[in-house]
Formats: C-alpha cells, sequence, structure tokens
C-alpha cells in the first residue's frame, strides 16, 4: 500500500498536477506518524520526496485540518495568490472531514486532489504504553524503544529490555473499533488493499453514559474538564474547527474568560462541542490531540448521536447532504426545546 | 549531607508541615501531579519528568492580582508563606533558575513580586535523574542529568535510601534543622551515585547546537521557516507545558454588578490573540512567525540578553506535541 500511495504522489508531482502534496512520514519516536508536506515548488527535485511518504498504522492525524488554510481569503490583501491544487492521503475520516469543509466551502473539490486509503485502524500508542506499564515494575520501564509490525500483530521492545507481543486489534484507538467508515469512497485515487470491518459507531458506551444519574453525568464532565490547560490542542486538531476567529478569542467584548477557572473552561468546551453537531465525524482528533487526556470523547460522541436521532444525518462521504446545522426544515424536531 | 530512606521521607515531610507547604510527586487521577502532602501519601519516583512542570507553583496559571468594584481597588498580596518543592529535576531547577532572570532582571528597575515572593520562599530539593527518556536532551543545551544549578538540596535516589546534598545556605539550613532525620552517608552511596550519574549522561543523545544564535540570526527571512512548520497546528501545548515558556497576559474579568477582578494567566506565542495590536493589525499572523518568535526567544533573544538558552531539554513538547513537531528535529534543520 505504502508503495502505490509513494507511486501515485510522485506521478502526481511529475506531471505537475498538484502543488502541495500532504501525507504522512515516519515520526520522530517509535509509533508515531507524522504529518509530512512536500510543497513542489519550493523543493528540489520534488518526486524523490514522495519516497519519504509512509502508511503505517501510526497515521493517525487527520490530515484534513491542514486544507482550510490554503483557500483563505483575506478581503484586504492587495493581491489574490492562485489557490493551490493540493493532493491528500484521505483514510475514511479524513475524507468525511474533508466533505464536511467541502460542504462549507473551506477547501474547493476541484483543487484537491483524493487519494483514499482503506484504513485497518490506527494503533492507540497510549493503549500500548499502559498496557505494557502494567506489565513491568515500572512505568519507566515501559518506555518503547523498538517496535515491528508485521501481519496484524505488534512487536515491541521497551527500555527494560523486555519483549511484548500485541494483536493490532486489541490495541486499535477506539475511534477506530466504532468506525463505521474504514473504507474510503468518491476519492480520485483508490489505493488497494482491504480496510477493516465497519464498526457500531460505539453508541453502546454513550448510552450507558446516558443512563448515569445526572449528578453522576455531572461529576464526571467537572472530572474530566478539571484536567484542561486551555491550551488550545483540541481545536486546533480539528478540522471543523476552522472559524477564522473563535468565540474564545473575542476581546471585545469578552465572552469568556482564558484562565483555568472551571466555568470558563467548561463554556469553552461546551460551545465547541455543540458546534460541532452534525460535522463532528467522530475522528477523535481532539481526544489524541489532548497532552492531558481528557475524554472529550464521550462528549463529542453524545452530541453526534443526538443528531443522528433527532435529524437522522450523519456526516458520511455524501457531498450532496446539507448538515443540520446549516438548513431548516418544518418537521425538524424541536422536543430540546423546553419552557423555562 | 545525609542519607534517608524513602520511609522516613515521609516521616520528615510530617515534621516539616508545622512550618511549611510541602510538594511532591504524587500519583493521583490525573497521573502523577505535583500535589501538596503531610507525610501521609505514598510519593512517586517513578516518572522521567512531571507531565505539569513545577513552573505552576511559581507562576500560576491564573493569578488574581486585584478586585476592583467602581473607584475601589483592593490589592491581592502574593501568599507570603513557605513551602518546599520536591521531586523536580535538574532540568526543571534549571528552569526556575531561568524564570528567576526574567522575573528578577538585575537590568530592570522592576521585579515581579509574584514570582519573586514565591521564589525567596521556596525550597527546591531537586531528584537527579538516573534514567533519562529518549526525548530527553539536556546535555546538548548545557543542563547535566545530576547538576544542581537552582536547586537548594540535590538528592540522588539509591534504590530506597536518598542522598541529600545541600548546595545552598537555604538547603544546609535545612539538613541542620531536620538532621536526625539523616544518616551518614558510606562511601557504597558515593560510588552509586556516580555510577548513576555517568550511567545518565551516557544515556542521553546530544546533537551539535554551539553558535545557534549566530545561525539563527542569520537566517530569520528565510524559507526555512516555513518548511519545518508546515505540520504545527497552533495550539499552545508546547509553551504551556513548556518550563521555561513565562509569557503572559493581564485581563479584566467582570460580572454584572461591576465587581471585576484582575488577572495574570499564562499566555502563548503561538496564539492569534498574543500579538494582535489594538488597531487589529497582527504581525505575527501565520504559525511561521509564531514558531520562530518561539524558538528565536528561547535560543536567540535570551541567550543575548541573559546569556542562557530557555530550554532546559526535558522533552515535554516533543512527548506531548499533537503532530510530533520535534524541537530537536527543527533545531538540526536549522542548524545545517
Amino acid at each position: 500500500m505504502e508503495k502505490q500511495l509513494q507511486e501515485i504522489a510522485k506521478k502526481l508531482i511529475e506531471q505537475k498536477v498538484i502543488d502541495i502534496f500532504i501525507g504522512y512520514e515516519k515520526g520522530s519516536a517509535p509509533l508515531i506518524s507524522r504529518p509530512y508536506f512536500i510543497k513542489i515548488k519550493d523543493a528540489n527535485a520534488p518526486e524523490n520526496l514522495a519516497e519519504n511518504l509512509v502508511w503505517n498504522s501510526f497515521c493517525s492525524n487527520n490530515l484534513a485540518v491542514f486544507l482550510p488554510k490554503y483557500f483563505e481569503t483575506n478581503p484586504f490583501a492587495r493581491k489574490r495568490p492562485p489557490k493551490p491544487k493540493i493532493g491528500i492521503v484521505a483514510k475514511g475520516c479524513d475524507l468525511r472531514s474533508i466533505v464536511a469543509l467541502i460542504k462549507e466551502k473551506q477547501a474547493p473539490r476541484e483543487h484537491l486532489v483524493l487519494i483514499g486509503v482503506p484504513c485497518q485502524g490506527m494503533i492507540d500508542k497510549r493503549k500500548v504504553e499502559d498496557a505494557i506499564a502494567t506489565q513491568t515494575p515500572r512505568n519507566r520501564d515501559a518506555e518503547i524503544l523498538d517496535y515491528h509490525e508485521q501481519d496484524g500483530m505488534l512487536n515491541i521492545t521497551v527500555k527494560g529490555g523486555q519483549t511484548f507481543t500485541f494483536k493490532k486489534e486489541n490495541v486499535l484507538q477506539d475511534a477506530c473499533i466504532d468506525c463505521r467508515y474504514p473504507m474510503p469512497e468518491g476519492t480520485d485515487y483508490l489505493i488497494e488493499g482491504k480496510a477493516k470491518e465497519p464498526g457500531d459507531g460505539g453508541y453502546k458506551k454513550i448510552e450507558e453514559f446516558e443512563a448515569k444519574t445526572p449528578q453522576e453525568r455531572w461529576e464526571y464532565f467537572m472530572q474530566e474538564m478539571s484536567k484542561c490547560i486551555r491550551c488550545s490542542a483540541c481545536r486546533q486538531a480539528c478540522p471543523t474547527c476552522w472559524c477564522k476567529e473563535c468565540f474564545a478569542e473575542q476581546t471585545d467584548l469578552k465572552w469568556i474568560g482564558v484562565s483555568t477557572d472551571i466555568s470558563d473552561t467548561m463554556i469553552f468546551h461546551i460551545t465547541r462541542i455543540f458546534h460541532q453537531a452534525g460535522r463532528c465525524v467522530e475522528c477523535d482528533a481532539c481526544y489524541r490531540a489532548c497532552p492531558m487526556g481528557v475524554d472529550l470523547r464521550t462528549f463529542t460522541k453524545k452530541i453526534g448521536k443526538d443528531v443522528e436521532s433527532l435529524f437522522d444525518f450523519y456526516p458520511d462521504f455524501d457531498q450532496e447532504t446539507i448538515p443540520p446545522i446549516s438548513t431548516f426544515r418544518q418537521e425538524d424536531s424541536d422536543s430540546f426545546i423546553t419552557e423555562p | 549531607m545525609g542519607i534517608i530512606t524513602k520511609q522516613e521521607l515521609n516521616r520528615l515531610i510530617a515534621a516539616t508541615a508545622k512550618n511549611t507547604k510541602f510538594y511532591a510527586p504524587i500519583e493521583g487521577n490525573n497521573g502523577i501531579e505535583y500535589a501538596e502532602t503531610v507525610g501521609d501519601q505514598p510519593i512517586s519516583y517513578d516518572y522521567v519528568n512531571v507531565k505539569l512542570s513545577p513552573k505552576g507553583l511559581f507562576f500560576p496559571q491564573r493569578e488574581v492580582l486585584c478586585r476592583f468594584c467602581g473607584d475601589t481597588i483592593q490589592d491581592i498580596p502574593v501568599p507570603d508563606e513557605r513551602f518546599i518543592v520536591f521531586g523536580g529535576r535538574p532540568c526543571d531547577a534549571r528552569s526556575l533558575r531561568e524564570l528567576e532572570m526574567v522575573f528578577d532582571d538585575q537590568t530592570s528597575k522592576f521585579q515581579d513580586p509574584y514570582y519573586m515572593v514565591r521564589r525567596k520562599n521556596a525550597l527546591i530539593i531537586t531528584l537527579a535523574c538516573n534514567e533519562p527518556a529518549t526525548t530527553c536532551f539536556c546535555t546538548t543545551v548545557g543542563g547535566s542529568p545530576t547538576e544542581s544549578e537552582g536547586s537548594d538540596i540535590i538528592v540522588s535516589e539509591l534504590g530506597d535510601d536518598l542522598l541529600f546534598e545541600a548546595c545552598t545556605e537555604k538547603g544546609k539550613k535545612f539538613m541542620e534543622t531536620y538532621r536526625e532525620f539523616f544518616q551518614q552517608p558510606t562511601d557504597t552511596h558515593f560510588s552509586a551515585k556516580e555510577e548513576n550519574a555517568k550511567k545518565a549522561a551516557d544515556a542521553l543523545s546530544v546533537f551539535a547546537i554551539d553558535g545557534m544564535k549566530e545561525r539563527l540570526d542569520g537566517i530569520f527571512e528565510e524559507e526555512v521557516w516555513e518548511t519545518i512548520t508546515n505540520n504545527c497546528l497552533g495550539c499552545g501545548a508546547c509553551t504551556y507545558l513548556c518550563p521555561t515558556c513565562h509569557c503572559f497576559d493581564i485581563s479584566d474579568e467582570t460580572n454584572g454588578k461591576g465587581e471585576g477582578i484582575r488577572l495574570r494567566t499564562w499566555d502563548s506565542c503561538q496564539y492569534p490573540l498574543f500579538t494582535l495590536h489594538a488597531s487589529g493589525h497582527n504581525p505575527r499572523v501565520n504559525k511561521k512567525q509564531r514558531m520562530r518568535q518561539r524558538l528565536m526567544h528561547k535560543f536567540s533573544y535570551t541567550v543575548e540578553k541573559n546569556n542562557a538558552i530557555f530550554c532546559v531539554g526535558c522533552g515535554r513538547c516533543v512527548l506531548n506535541c499533537p503532530v510530533n513537531l520535534d524541537i530537536r528535529d527543527m533545531l538540526q534543520t536549522l542548524y545545517k
């Protein structure tokens, strides 16, 4: 798959079809791949850079997040440079985010060359580390030094010297276990390969959460919010958080405070997550980006579930449907509007 | 100097509790964090670096400077209380020393009372690093896993024994006050300490950054800044977890009754509001300019002003960047 991906990228670069290619490269630590950019105009022999592209079980970043910036128009700019044409690697979740951006006019389809990759699911480094830490005498011994992945098995060597073997399916990201759309549809290129079996959406866990008492839910929400350091990693990692100016950064007048006061933190997350209603593709980019391990996925998923049940909408690959937040129908559910 | 066992340390903490607060790394709901203890909780030694550095104990993320209502203003004094911070690594201690250069700038007319009152009241007991992580690079930026810079007492972890060595007058006084808790160290302790120190130093990877300031000053306008920041998301995780990042903002928060507080909060050069002018103009509009500021500040401006690199090589930003934008990679690319 990796080879085919590199070949497609190389061809696109050589034929001068694109200006920028966005994929993944090997990261600086084990079990990490990171976003990789090839800017054709600036590079020396850019076609050779395609060899740096990787495709493995660690390509979890949602690349769609990088797109809106390239298509922004500054109304005050004297010069309007032509919009670039971007080749981008897309897993199921990246592609659904890209579709959302296309619908919201943040990325014109004709400027994108989409390279779909059947997704086998991405490995959750934190899950692997936690699993190892339970089996080493000290957490410190669990630092991963080396790894090898083959045929759905992950072999790991840690600092303490021990080796561990995991079945990939046991250490997948929760988002990938739940994912209903691992096979991209409607892309310009599709890498050959098998995607994982689609998941069931993972709403069972949300139903369990819903079944708790309001007090228990509130306590859990407070507990998670109190971990937040307001670094904005969740917002910045989210492809659908593309507002040019975030409500949290309005100073005249100010909507919320900038500190870690719990009420400000709560309002920040409540507003951000509600704003994702019907737009969030449940890729968990926010959850992975959070350095403090705040469980944002329970809350984003709850909103997704509500939108699906109330408005019969789920953000899939269809570019024609209109997200509920952008439209109004007479028969729209209003059961959530209550008397004060 | 003296030897104390890990169990005995809790007894020592209980004894200090009458006079001073004691902060130590303790495993809680959010992992290991600096928490106040009176000696009744097990202290965690099982970390390379505590994720949130002790910076926040001296320079809190949220600090109320004064309250106001109409024309009345009420100053909020800095809590003038003694405290001990145990378990920071030598890189953390170095970072506190560097923050002092900023908040107690001798070339300036102004000293920061909030930081300095806390700094004066604090006793810093540092835990030397026996096993650095692969993300650590303190020796590259002039530190060492066993250095005492910024610490009052440096502690070597020797199995169940802790070897305390005072490195300032304040530290000596503490050791003297609580001498009954300490045993005389033996030659075995010292040789074990030496062995650990050598192992730790050998485990650290080093890359060249000498002359980095001159190099950076010469490439301010170059394309490379854009290349290295392509995948930056523009969040502030690196700056908020950084033990030396110290930029802050001052803002007012008011309620409907006209009562308000003036707050000092952490700020980050990665944020759009950081340099936004009242006119609406923003001199740093993109991530290339913002990341350039972050690296220039650490490796050029502070070298010029304070003769110190404001990066201690703790690796927190490396570990926690959502896109694995590794400062070591950036520095090496810029150095080429």
